[in-house]
């Protein structure tokens, strides 16, 4: 059955892909990441830079994007938003984002990053520019398709190859571990209470998936900062909340799953969601990427120690191992397309100094090793960079006494706490974030979970978005970034050479 | 976190930015001063990208062509090649006849037609070897300037290292090489590796063309001064100008031969025909106010003065072709910089 099940997913994946390319030049853009890694962010930065870069740029004005070649080198002529091809994705609301960003009717003050996404939206971009390359010179264009969701959803991907009794052995070893015990102890205890070999019953069902998702809901607190939390769905319910598909937990399944058993119908719910739920989710949207950026917010595992980085591993590591890596030929282009440029970004790079950067790439590098191996085995290329697709501070020297340190300014986040300090949202403040290590091991080594406030080497605080400046004209000059346009050469720069 | 708690590393902490304000009135050991920093991720400013622009569109025609085939090219081998092949029937006849002669005679001219190709096979190797090395020293250039803007640290380790190669055969530069080969091996910055190697690898040599070109500027305009007539000087400046291009070229570590020299004139005459008009904005004060009053000395010193600037001017549209990296941590030299005495009151 599974099988069967592959392959009619395999040969739906072909003939979508080979629509794609008799439709045209696209570009399916993958922006992966788990949930408040910035991708919302990132996708309306980008779309904003591109949008910018497309208009007749002011005389003077200095180029935002100097890296990204066909922009720096006068060709991009255009950059229009499009209709998106699938009719039934709501589309990104762009407009409404960057509202957000910028205040938008109520003035700078009200400027916030968005909310959590919540469901699946998509956009598509449509550059005009033209070719310098030899023989296929001339104007010509590319299109970008690019899908945003709730990153909570990613952690499902997983579970595809995963059957009910490995997951459910899985979690519940996961939730015995130190870090997690206390987090985990409500559903722990009521998880003794049942016999999962007992008849089937709704009510037990119910409380068995509530306090599980009570526990993954804890997990995830900015204080733990836990990633590796399967299945997605439980966080972030989507339309599906309350369904049965959403109704089960992992039980001991030692005692086998004889049928009309409690264990039997959390095992039927579970294929269920698996067919249901993660694999079109896959199918649609993740089988066919040609170029991939994973966005890690490495900071707010950092701030919450050793134990919420290795968490951050394994999911990141789990994660990626369900995409399709490799060099992209004809062939794999008809019928199996590859992503074939992978980008690993640590977002909110202007959370700490530039000086800093370097080793807060080395920490993403040493995450995300085993994933950025495999890839590049298969002859994907692959890049890592810090990045800040919205860039909320700058950067200044403290003096005092005799100590000079290098720090960053900007205005944090009512209810941000560094060095016995609470900020009011309002205050601009300059913080000195403490120093990264320079070997990135030594961030993996340890048992600390949510280490408090006074005891960390570095405490990274979230700000709030810039303040908008507004140009000559009257509109907004583009958002103020770092290395969004080494991302966007990495991604796409090649296709339009 | 960590197992050192004697160690003193800064704590994470908040500075409010009024307290710094009202900083002043604390005592001096507690006072804290907030200095904002320069941007580093500010744009470079659109004038030097320009200027880098210019020269590499200038490399491209000439010293980095894509094509070794044009149809100029065309024409020339093809017209080499009849010539070769004339040539040939002719050597072919010639042997003919001196074996009928005398053998000895025969084998003479066997021995000197041997002798004849073996020196034109090293002349054209030597040729290709030059246009090679010249077509590298350029690309490197174009990929030292991406990956200065990147800020490419493994891109930049690579190609410092390629310079350091490219300068291998020069003593005096022994002692720079070995640092910069140092510097690949720690965590450097890419950007700031290649602004490392710029300073201590390529300055010296900007300092050589430099003075080269001034002593070119300076002979081109006594020589007009007085040459006796305009056909010797302008010959003589014709002559400089090339002997100038070569010589820098060479410093740079190419080793242009003939079909070499002549794309890199290509390239050089690219970059003075788009430089020569920005720069006729910018120093044509200078130029007029320089020629009026040697002028009114004579004549001939006035034009002295012109033809020396003419060959700086080309000097330096050299220097910025052959260079092996863009002008970034220092600043391009212009016409004043090389040849102050050109400016100076009257004397040339």
């Amino acid at each position: 059955m599974p099988l069967l099940s592959n392959l009619t997913q395999e040969a739906f994946i072909a003939a979508r892909s080979l629509a794609d390319y008799v439709g045209g030049t696209g570009l399916r853009l993958g922006v992966t990441g788990l949930s408040r890694a910035g991708k919302t962010v990132f996708i309306t930065a980008l779309v904003e830079a591109l949008l910018a870069a497309g208009r007749p740029a002011a005389p003077g004005r200095r180029n935002p994007l100097p890296v990204f070649r066909v922009h720096a080198e006068g060709r991009l002529m255009r950059a229009n938003l499009e209709p998106q091809p699938d009719d039934a994705v709501p589309r990104f609301a762009y407009e409404n984002h960057l509202a957000s960003l910028t205040g938008g009717e109520g003035g700078p003050d009200a400027r916030h990053w968005p909310e959590s996404t919540r469901r699946i939206s998509e956009l598509r971009l449509t550059l005009e520019f033209e070719r310098k390359s030899g023989w296929r010179s001339g104007s010509s264009s590319l299109t970008l398709d690019i899908v945003d969701y709730p990153g909570e959803w990613l952690l499902d991907l997983p579970l595809l190859s995963k059957s009910y009794a490995q997951w459910s052995q899985e979690t519940l070893e996961a939730s015995a571990a130190a870090a997690r015990a206390p987090l985990a102890a409500d559903w722990r205890g009521y998880l003794k209470t049942i016999d999962p070999a007992g008849p089937a019953s709704e009510d037990i069902a119910r409380k068995a998936a509530e306090l599980f998702t009570a526990y993954l809901r804890a997990s995830r607190a900015d204080k733990y900062a836990l990633s590796t939390l399967p299945p997605g769905r439980f966080l972030m319910p989507g339309d599906l909340e309350g369904s049965p598909a959403l109704t089960f937990a992992p039980l001991p399944t030692e005692g086998g799953s004889p049928s009309g058993s409690l264990a039997a119908m959390m095992e039927r719910r579970y294929e269920a969601y698996k067919t249901h739920v993660v694999r079109p989710f896959f199918r649609d949207h993740f089988a066919r990427l040609d170029r991939q950026i994973v966005l890690v917010d490495a900071l707010s595992a950092l701030n919450s120690g050793p134990a919420a980085v290795r968490d951050l591993e394994t999911a990141m590591t789990d994660v990626l191992m369900a995409f399709r890596a490799g060099r992209a030929s004809f062939l794999t282009t008809l019928f199996r397309p590859r992503v074939d440029r992978i980008l690993f970004a640590a977002t909110k790079a202007d959370h700490l100094h530039h000086t800093s950067h370097d080793r807060l790439e080395a920490i993403l590098r040493h995450l995300t090793a085993r994933a950025i191996a495999r890839a590049e085995g298969v002859g994907a290329e692959v890049d890592v960079i810090a990045l800040a697709a919205v860039r909320a501070t700058r950067e200044a020297s403290v003096r005092q006494g005799r100590e000079t340190l290098d720090a960053i300014v900007g205005t944090p986040l009512p209810g941000e706490t560094v060095g016995g300090e609470t900020f009011d949202g309002a205050q601009e403040v300059a913080i000195f974030p403490g120093s990264l290590p320079a070997d990135p091991r030594t961030v993996f080594r340890g048992d600390a979970l949510a280490i408090p406030e006074g005891e960390a080497d570095y405490r990274f605080v979230r700000f709030r978005p810039p303040v908008p400046q507004v140009d000559a004209s009257g509109g907004f000059q583009p958002l103020p970034h770092i290395r969004l346009d080494r991302a966007i050469e990495f991604l796409f720069g090649d296709r339009m050479a | 976190m960590t197992d050192r708690p004697s160690e003193r590393t800064p704590r994470p902490r908040a500075f409010r930015l009024e307290d710094a304000d009202l900083g002043a009135l604390a005592p001096e050991r507690d006072r804290i001063v907030v200095e904002s920093q320069p941007d580093v991720f500010a744009q470079p400013d659109d004038e030097t990208r320009d200027q880098e622009e210019i020269v590499e569109s200038a490399q491209k025609k000439g010293i980095v062509a894509r094509s070794l085939m044009s149809w100029g090219g065309l024409f020339w081998s093809a017209a080499f090649g009849l010539v070769t092949l004339a040539m040939g029937l002719w050597f072919d006849s010639l042997l003919a006849n001196l074996f009928a002669r005398t053998p000895a005679l025969g084998w003479i001219g066997v021995a000197l037609i041997g002798a004849l190709v073996l020196a034109l096979l090293v002349l054209a190797g030597r040729e290709v070897s030059g246009v090679l090395r010249q077509k590298r020293i350029g690309q490197m250039h174009i990929a030292l300037a991406r990956a200065r803007e990147t800020d490419d640290t493994a891109a930049a380790r690579t190609l410092v290292r390629d310079l350091t190669a490219l300068y291998a055969s020069r003593p005096d530069t022994a002692r720079a090489r070995a640092h910069v080969l140092d510097l690949t091996r720690e965590i450097v910055d890419g950007r700031d590796l290649i602004d490392i190697a710029e300073r201590t690898l390529v300055m010296p040599l900007d300092q050589t063309v430099q003075h080269e070109i001034a002593r070119a500027a300076k002979r081109v305009s006594v020589v007009t001064a007085i040459s006796p007539r305009a056909i010797v000087d302008l010959l003589f400046v014709a002559a400089q100008a090339f002997r100038l291009v070569r010589r820098i070229s060479e410093i740079y570590g190419g080793r242009p031969g003939m079909v070499g020299f002549l794309r890199l004139l290509r390239s050089v005459g690219a970059h003075l025909a788009i430089t020569g008009g920005m720069a006729a904005g910018d120093s044509l004060v200078q130029q007029v106010l320089g020629h009026g009053i040697a002028a009114k000395l004579s004549a001939r010193l006035g034009e002295g003065v012109l033809n020396g600037m003419l060959t700086a001017r080309v000097g330096l549209s050299a220097m910025a072709v052959c260079r092996p990296m863009p002008f970034a941590a220092e600043p391009s030299p212009g016409v004043k910089d090389v040849a102050p005495f050109l400016f100076r009151s009257g004397e040339p």
